[in-house]
């Protein structure tokens, strides 16, 4: 493949056109076709198992933020240097407390790493599903990613975040005709019993937003301090751009699809016009 | 992985492509599996299930109307990929890869033309008072049954935005029903990935009166149903997204902390943790105060 696109253009194109629903097995699809690209993959595109893959993965082993232990026990398992890892500890309870008032239920984990100039780095991982009690109700899930760097200049440290949300939506609807459902005019109106309609609405979207800062540092815990920060201000312009912006604007192509006015009648109103003006002008 | 599980793969990709983007996928697909002839022979039977599947629009030959490549106006009997157009009785072979119409070749209607014809001229002034760019098709499949297909695409990539809206109709004016579905793809991709996908089953009976009246007036009161439940469901989108607003997003993550107020960083690390961590090493802190 020395010659011609990128493959990994390719892919990241591709996973920026595929729903995002299905992104995972999409992912672990691209993977299989090509594995030698599967770090470089990993290192841009997103999804919280992968970003975990790269982080907290030993072989076949996982390590928990929480007890520093790989799952399935392995001897010598990579893991932060001891220093590093208190901050870690440290960044979990904060994340914690921040997913808690946020997310009021999830999961979330904080890995650190030693990076080789000096500084570190780290992933901020926080998941929710929300499953519905009632087959009328919405479920979903978010998951957000947030990778940092950090490097340390005297009193400050300059940090680059790469944010990514994943959120989707599922809305069920059920109707049936009674006495008192309506349908457009009475004459169209159907007879009782005569009508039954049932649907399933997805909204899905992923998105991912980088930003480079500059904050003081007093002392270590000032980079949890100084994450956090940028973490939950960015998140709080992800999640308003997504419901805002993003899923407004599809609900208005479905009516550039689709018009509920009937558009003839629009058309010969406009005709109308015209010639009444110009009956006027004469 | 073989070349066969990697067109395999590829496969599935094409058939989640968004409303007018198949040739990207088919771009970005070509680069990844990285063998050109196995794609171009492994890969036709998913552009023909996609093309089938998501109403694919072809312009007929000689004819200055498009019409819809479907299972339905499948010319049966020939090994050929040959369609019927229903309105200008042609049929013409169609290239899934290419998506080019030829060798059109005029069919004989059935005796359920005066009903078909009576539905497709309702069809057609239903398109016009509710869609944008939408092609429409009607079939007879016996001399009572009828399928309708109406498909409206909009696909704007310098604005990163494609749609699609595709609805199916099954009229059975023996049985006196309707049964539809409706399916509509949205896809907004500016600096992000967002996808709208909603599917919407329908049943209507059709009333005695208006399956045993003329042609005409049957099919313009049975395109009245299709276009109450249409916009019924259109509408109840809007519910739906303020449903999702409301109650979904706001379960998943709030907008801000119960208290209203954005988190006081220092206050959540925790004083203490943080002078341990300071007394313990001072590698990562600047200077000691």
């Amino acid at each position: 493949m020395a010659e011609g696109p990128d493959p990994v253009d390719s892919m990241l194109d591709l996973m920026r056109r595929l729903p995002p629903t299905n992104v995972e097995e999409n992912v672990n699809a691209l993977i299989q076709i090509c594995p030698d690209y599967a770090d470089d993959l990993l290192d841009r595109a997103t999804g919280k198992d992968y970003l975990a893959c790269d982080y907290n993965r030993d072989g076949d082993s996982y390590r928990s933020p929480w007890s520093n232990e790989y799952d399935p026990p392995i001897e010598d398992g990579t893991a932060p240097t001891p220093k590093l890892r208190k901050l870690e500890i440290a960044a979990n309870e904060a994340f914690d407390t921040y997913r808690e008032l946020y997310y009021e239920g999830g999961v979330s984990s904080v890995y650190l790493w030693d990076l080789e100039d000096g500084g570190f780095a780290g992933v901020v991982l926080l998941k929710k599903a929300m499953t519905p009690t009632s087959p009328d109700e919405p479920s979903g899930s978010w998951d957000s990613i947030h990778v940092f760097e950090t490097a340390e200049r005297g009193r400050q440290a300059h940090y680059k975040l790469t944010s990514t949300v994943m959120l989707e939506l599922v809305t069920k609807q059920n109707n049936k005709a009674d006495e008192t459902s309506v349908l457009g005019e009475p004459e169209k109106r159907v007879s009782e019993q005569g009508w039954k309609s049932s649907g399933e609405i997805t909204l899905s979207g992923s998105m991912t937003r980088q930003t480079e800062q500059d904050w003081p540092v007093h002392e270590p815990t000032s980079h949890i301090t100084n994450t956090g920060k940028m973490i939950e201000e960015m998140e709080m312009k992800m999640r308003n751009l997504l419901q805002e912006v993003y899923f407004g604007k599809t609900r208005d192509i479905v009516y550039d699809l689709r018009s509920v006015d009937d558009l003839e009648k629009a058309r010969q109103q406009r005709e109308l016009q015209k010639e009444l003006v110009g009956f006027i002008k004469r | 992985m073989s070349s066969e599980d990697r067109v395999q793969v590829a496969a599935s990709f094409i058939l989640q492509s968004p409303p007018g983007e198949i040739n990207d996928v088919l771009n970005d697909v070509r680069v990844i599996v990285d063998d050109d002839a196995g794609l171009e022979e492994g890969i036709l039977p998913a552009l023909r299930e996609y093309n089938i599947a998501q109403f694919t629009t072809v312009e007929v030959p000689g004819e200055h109307h498009q019409t819809i490549v479907s299972e339905f106006a499948r010319v049966p009997g020939t090994e050929e990929e040959r369609y019927l157009d229903p309105r200008s009785k042609t049929s013409f072979v169609f290239n899934h890869l290419t998506l080019e119409a030829t060798d059109p070749q005029s069919e004989e209607p059935s005796e359920a033309e005066p009903q078909r014809v009576a539905l497709e001229s309702a069809a057609l002034s239903y398109l016009s008072s509710h869609y944008h760019d939408g092609v429409a098709t009607v079939l007879a499949m016996s001399t009572t049954q009828f399928a309708v297909q109406i498909v409206s695409n909009k696909y704007n990539p310098s604005n990163y935005w494609a749609g699609r809206w595709r609805s199916h109709y099954e009229i059975d004016l023996e049985s006196r029903t309707i049964q539809g579905r409706v399916l509509v793809n949205v896809h907004y991709y500016e600096q992000g990935n967002v996808q709208l996908s909603t599917s919407n089953d329908s049943s209507i009976s059709i009333p005695a009166a208006v399956s045993s009246s003329s042609p005409v007036s049957s099919a313009s009161k049975i395109f009245a149903l299709i276009e109450a439940e249409e916009s019924r469901c259109q509408t109840s989108l809007n519910d739906a997204y303020h449903e999702m607003g409301e109650k979904a997003f706001k379960g998943l993550r709030r907008a801000l902390p119960l208290t209203r107020q954005k988190i006081d960083w220092d206050k959540t690390m925790g004083y203490k943790l943080g002078a341990e961590l300071t007394a313990s090493n001072r590698a990562f802190g600047a200077q000691p105060r």
